[in-house]
């Protein structure tokens, strides 16, 4: 079975938002800011629904803003 | 170190709970014997000074940093750390039932019937139910620093 990793591009999109802040952020999308901040990090992947909800957020698809990078384990 | 307000509330319960039960452990192993009106005392102390611990704790927290509602990945980090928890209690389970069973099958051998009394079986599950809830908070406390990948 092959695994993944999934990257992110959160912290580009929200400094191209206007700078919007992770508080910002996490208010739009329903979470806290320490989840924002985990997301960024690549610490967590959030759930489908708070996924598109992000790029909702942010009004680029959900390709732009989360990416899977498979790798054979 | 910067702690989320759920890591500050488990942390806080985490050491109360060790205070707390660290002091009835140890004065339970003090006043080892049968069950009195001293051991049940102690044990509603305990009880009681956890709840009135944790309500101050979580006053001061509300009032120096501002009360956060659980979101998906408290929720997923607290559900992880559940599971580690029941490991730990089910093997807990297992010894104290093997205990039992031990003083069962040698019920002629008389250290087994001096050591397994009621105080030991009912401090014993107690004991295992408070390492469960450690292993709790600090696999929540690990999860949150480590992040979940």
């Amino acid at each position: 079975m092959s695994s993944g990793r999934i990257h992110n591009n959160v912290r580009k999109l929200r400094f191209n938002s206007s700078e919007m802040t992770q508080q910002e952020l996490a208010e739009k999308v329903g979470v806290t800011r320490q989840t924002v901040i985990a997301i960024e990090g690549d610490k967590y992947s959030p759930s489908l629904e708070v996924a598109f909800r992000i790029a909702h957020a942010f009004g680029v698809p959900l390709e732009e803003v989360f990416q899977y990078e498979a790798s054979d384990a | 170190m910067d702690l989320s307000y759920q890591e500050k509330s488990i942390l806080g319960t985490l050491l109360a709970t060790v205070v707390v039960y660290g002091y009835y452990f140890t004065s339970a192993l003090r006043h080892a014997g049968e069950f009195d009106a001293g051991s049940i005392g102690r044990f509603i102390f305990a009880v009681i000074a956890i709840v009135v611990i944790q309500i101050v704790y979580h006053i001061v927290l509300a009032l120096e940093s501002k009360p956060e509602p659980k979101d998906e990945r408290d929720i997923l980090i607290e559900c992880k750390a559940y599971r580690n928890a029941y490991f730990s209690l089910a093997t807990g389970a297992f010894l104290v039932i093997s205990c039992v069973i031990m003083a069962v099958l040698m019920h002629d051998a008389t250290p087994a019937r001096i050591i397994v009394t009621p105080f030991l079986i009912v401090n014993l599950v107690l004991l295992f139910m408070v390492l469960a809830e450690l292993v709790k908070y600090l696999s929540q406390l690990f999860y949150y620093r480590r992040g979940l990948r």
